[in-house]
């Protein structure tokens, strides 16, 4: 069939065509998907060309691309879904207070906090700096949508090593160093911008993120429980209130670029499909929105993320039990002449869609007007779960919502294959007498070392809650926190704990065992400021899913994870899945990236990283073992082993226990949890803190190699500076270890086990470890 | 006046994100602030009953943030509505030694709008000094260290001793204060003469430092400066912000007593109640 037969050109004074599905052959149907950059599959193609053909017309342009955004894997997670309802949704308890674009969770008897974290990775590769802005802008929406106040943003990433040889990258691939570059400065300019604080995150390098980097952004927000909304309308008759930016040609077909693989191609042919954010757009529509919400004007909200209107309107109403009518004519343009398609699928910036009784309505528009934003009744909500378009008073789409938002949902192939045979024999390290070397290279290696030139970027305490910030320490010798911790309600000294964990390392040796160390390593994290883990969200970056090898790592790691976290009954209200994070490189390694939130009883109590008072003892919580996989002096040395560490349930929950105890008591002053690098690296981050040394005998950690006893990343164990007296009053538990090693004092680290394993100055090491970063892109 | 009378309007338009934490630390001494946009004072789209006029006023606050995007140098559009709109208002609000407090994008905004440092009079027509692209050429937030260097004339320092080194941390990419190169030594002099600078960055032996201690380049490591009279004050760091001893940045390590920059606040307020 002729490309002029497959679409027939209507007689109206806009663009609009019929697609004529009727006489289409499979051929066809795949050029027509293809020629509308919808990514539908055959199969997708045959049921859309058997619903009309069933009601006996052809669908329209406007139609047939809605349902293209409504079925990508990006809207309906049709290959994850299968796995995510196994293995994550079923964890629930009685905080949970919903799961809408945002996990909302009780924070106390008055208050919720809302969380969530998602990938803007594609966007991101193809224009750094515009890709992380947006990607900030779209989680405050998430947050926003729920009723709830943005108070911090998180963003670990994932690069390509800073060293890598320009020579070596692959066409249209942009350096790693100019993209984490035009990455943080994104992030840097967006969320200085509207005023929230980014508290936490993270920075990987790897190589397999050469031809794909990874951005993830999350979002921690606060309500009063009575300002919580749902993404709902409440029934018919709602106003349907566009609030925020003007809608252009930015953005179109994000979510089908979102799930195919990166090519060459994707700097030209997918630029546009990245949008451009505006703060100072999004800035006032917070405040806005708060307080038309906070007015009780507002009976329910959502945002316009993928997909763009063409998700919104069918997704708030069918939530409230409705269907809506939508005139695109009234929708603010930011040019002339775009098609109803493009304003109905256009990912622009900055809006968000409310619903609202019409006898607030001139009072919301009122709020918006003072706030110079621009809002806009474009339809209303009608019975019939229905969503009808007119543009110029021209009906160019009539789909019910059921077909519409079925999206289909896939148990595609899943297997190890050679995933399991590609482990190699365990390669153990040479055995060393001394191993100072070894812990300043391991501390100026780029996946340990300091983040300041990152974290210094962003306004981490705008807002004034941020009780404890991501760097920790004595004036002048900063180091590393393990969490931030805020105090978001004014009256109370109830604080909200946020850590970021993610271990891509050990996901792609064992999956599994991988996803249970990422858990295990967000709640050490949050336990090490005094924070009990409360509630997870997970943005699982995994390559193509139709590739049953890439699949088959996202089962395992989603089941590792959604078992700690069962365990811990913690649940994970809300989350994010971005699949074809592929390059013609081949795959990322598999990274699911774990935002933790925790509650502290009384900020008053945290602890922080950095060693205090010379002569307090030191500990050790927790059972070292020989599970040297993936660990970064394995890495370090070209040495190689498939043992993982392994969680033990009990022995996390023992450990967790003592060490929240510790800090509650005000026995422990100082705590870090043993993750990258060992108790070695972990100990010296601590010591960098305080600006003094420590002395300690690891001889008490049992029977094994030095190099495992310094360097071994076994999970469930902190580090802990135990109040000089107060010995006594640290727990224990028969689950796990306690083992005294040593105390804080002189100037430098000293490690021994029967002889000088490590003796080196603090301030040797405090170089080793500030510099790098700064030396490649400062 | 009472501090229970006194009213403080915290100003805001577009992009000012500081003004919650800076209404708290009043509404925590038990004065009466309030949050206000630009249009409530100038009256344009609102109802009566958000109408407000400046003069209702004891104090008058210019929040941090990025107003307006800080898109044509940082505080100048803010700065620009201020001087078309309310320039009497302003001008007869300083005169009557009414104070004005402008933290970070506030402390621009007062230099863009001529009210600091104000050497000729309560406004100038153009501006003096800018607050340039720090040295780094990026944001910087980070914590630092400021000596009180004023004699007295600051009516927002009263409570902080002469020489005691405050824990007030920063966060701005532009916050280089520079004045015309030819004539930089005589206002530094003046200013000095004037007893118009008030607070300088100091490493922690109290000494003028270099980067990272002054986090941006700024001339004689000045962070904060008040106008003749000493009730107009701005400063780049945030007291705002360590208003608590537990959002200092190394409260862990002494976590006893007040936050460094609760006394700002209180000098003020003290101020009012003595003198109005």
């Amino acid at each position: 069939m002729s490309r002029a037969r497959r679409y027939v050109p209507q007689d109206v004074p806009f663009e609009l065509k019929e697609i004529n599905l009727e006489e289409a052959s499979d051929d066809d149907l795949l050029e027509i998907s293809r020629e509308s950059g919808t990514g539908l599959s055959l199969d997708e193609m045959r049921r859309i060309k058997d619903y009309f053909a069933a009601r006996g017309r052809r669908p329209t342009d406007v139609e047939l691309q809605s349902i293209g955004q409504a079925w990508s894997e990006h809207c309906c997670y049709k290959s994850s879904k299968v796995f995510l309802r196994e293995y994550v949704f079923s964890i629930t308890n009685r905080h949970v207070i919903d799961r809408g674009d945002a996990g909302v969770m009780e924070f106390d008897r008055d208050h919720a906090y809302a969380l969530r974290i998602e990938s803007h990775n594609h966007p991101s590769a193809v224009e750094p700096y515009g890709g992380a802005a947006t990607g900030i802008g779209g989680i405050l929406r998430d947050v926003l949508c729920m009723g709830a106040r943005p108070i911090a943003l998180v963003d670990p990433l994932f690069f390509g090593s800073l060293g890598y040889p320009s020579s070596r990258l692959p066409e249209g691939v942009k350096h790693p160093k100019y993209l984490l570059g035009g990455v943080v400065a994104g992030i840097r300019d967006y969320g200085n911008r509207v005023g929230v604080p980014t508290v936490s995150g993270g920075l990987w390098f790897d190589d397999s993120y050469v031809g794909n980097c990874l951005v993830n952004v999350g979002c921690v927000g606060i309500a009063e429980k009575k300002d919580v909304r749902r993404n709902a309308v409440k029934g018919p008759g709602d106003v349907l209130v566009l609030v925020g930016g003007r809608t252009g040609r930015d953005g179109i077909h994000g979510v089908t670029f979102a799930s195919a693989v990166l090519t060459e191609e994707s700097e030209t042919e997918s630029r546009g499909a990245v949008q451009l954010g505006d703060p100072i757009m999004k800035e006032p529509v917070m405040h806005a929105v708060l307080e038309a919400n906070e007015r009780k004007l507002v009976n329910g909200m959502k945002d316009l993320g993928g997909g763009g209107l063409s998700c919104v309107v069918g997704e708030i109403a069918l939530a409230g039990g409705c269907g809506a009518e939508v005139d695109l004519s009234r929708v603010p343009l930011k040019e002339e002449g775009l098609a109803p398609w493009e304003i109905w699928i256009s990912e622009s910036q900055e809006r968000m869609m409310l619903s609202v009784s019409p006898k607030n309505l001139e009072t919301v528009l009122h709020v918006f007007k003072l706030w110079d934003v621009p809002a806009t009744p474009v339809g209303k909500v009608v019975k019939e779960k229905r969503v009808r378009l007119f543009f110029r008073d021209v009906k160019v789409f009539d789909l019910e919502l059921d077909f519409l938002t079925a999206g289909p949902e896939y148990c595609r192939p899943c297997e190890a294959g050679e995933a399991l045979e590609r482990r190699r024999r365990e390669r153990r390290p040479k055995a060393s007498s001394r191993y100072d070397r070894m812990l300043l290279r391991l501390l100026s290696d780029s996946n340990i070392c300091n983040r300041d030139w990152v974290i210094r970027q962003y306004d981490h305490e705008v807002r004034a809650n941020t009780v404890l910030k991501p760097l920790q320490g004595k004036t002048g010798c900063w180091s590393h926190g393990d969490a931030a911790v805020l105090k978001p309600v004014e009256e109370s000294f109830r604080g909200l704990a946020i850590a970021t964990a993610s271990n891509p390392f050990a996901v792609n040796v064992d999956p599994y065992r991988g996803g249970k160390a990422c858990v295990d390593e967000v709640c050490r994290n949050l336990a090490a400021v005094g924070a009990r883990p409360h509630s997870l969200t997970d943005c699982l970056n995994f390559g193509n899913p139709e590739k049953p090898e890439r699949l088959w790592q996202f089962r395992e790691a989603v089941r590792g994870i959604g078992e700690v976290a069962k365990e811990l009954n913690l649940p994970i209200p809300s989350g994010n899945v971005s699949f074809y994070n592929e390059s013609p490189k081949g795959s990322v390694l598999p990274t699911p990236a774990i935002l933790g939130c925790g509650l502290v009883r009384d900020v008053r109590k945290c602890a922080t990283s950095d060693l205090k008072r010379e002569g307090n003892p030191l500990y050790v919580v927790g059972t070292t073992s020989q599970e040297m996989g993936s660990s970064a002096y394995y890495r370090k040395t070209r040495s190689y082993s498939s043992r993982i560490p392994n969680v033990d349930i009990q022995a996390l929950k023992a450990g967790l226990g003592i060490v929240l105890d510790g800090i509650e008591r005000g026995s422990v002053v100082a705590c870090h949890d043993i993750s990258d690098g060992g108790l070695a690296v972990a100990l010296a981050e601590m010591c960098i803190g305080g600006g003094i040394g420590a002395d300690a005998s690891l001889a008490g950690l049992g029977r094994m190699r030095s190099d495992t006893k310094l360097f071994s990343e076994s999970t469930s164990r902190w580090l802990v500076e135990i109040r000089k007296g107060k010995e006594r009053q640290l727990p224990r538990n028969r689950a796990t270890s306690v083992t005294k090693i040593g105390h804080v004092g002189g100037s430098s680290l000293r490690l021994t086990s029967g002889k000088i394993l490590v003796d080196v100055e603090v301030d040797a090491m405090a170089r080793r470890f500030n510099e790098p970063l700064w030396k490649v892109v400062g | 006046m009472k501090v229970s009378d006194t009213r403080v309007c915290v100003l805001v338009i577009e992009g000012t994100n500081c003004e919650e934490e800076s209404y708290l630390c009043f509404k925590r001494l038990g004065a009466r602030p309030e949050k206000v946009h630009l249009k409530q004072l100038t009256g344009t789209d609102v109802t009566s009953d958000e109408r407000r006029s400046l003069s209702d006023y004891q104090l008058l606050v210019l929040p941090g943030g990025f107003s307006a995007g800080d898109y044509v140098r940082a505080g100048a559009i803010f700065a620009a509505r201020l001087r078309s709109r309310l320039s009497k208002d302003l001008t007869e609000f300083v005169r009557e030694g009414k104070p004005i407090l402008g933290i970070c994008n506030g402390f621009q905004i007062l230099v863009e709008t001529g009210l600091l440092p104000a050497m000729s009079g309560t406004m100038s027509d153009v501006p003096e000094a800018v607050l340039g692209t720090n040295d780094s050429a990026r944001f910087e937030c980070r914590p630092t260290l400021l000596k009180n260097v004023n004699n007295g004339n600051c009516v927002f320092t009263s409570r902080i001793p002469i020489g005691k080194i405050s824990h007030i941390p920063s966060a701005h990419a532009e916050g280089k204060l520079m004045f015309p190169v030819d004539r930089a030594k005589g206002i530094v002099k003046e200013l000095e003469e004037n007893d118009q600078i008030v607070f300088k960055y100091v490493d922690s032996d109290g000494r003028l430092a270099g980067y990272p201690w002054c986090p941006n380049g700024s001339t004689d490591n000045i962070a904060g400066v008040c106008n003749r009279d000493g009730n107009v004050f701005g400063m780049m760091p945030h007291p705002e912000r360590v208003f608590f001893r537990f959002t200092h940045p190394d409260w862990t390590r002494s976590p006893d007593g007040a936050g460094d920059g609760r006394a700002v606040f209180e000098s003020v307020l003290a101020y009012i109640s003595k003198k109005m």
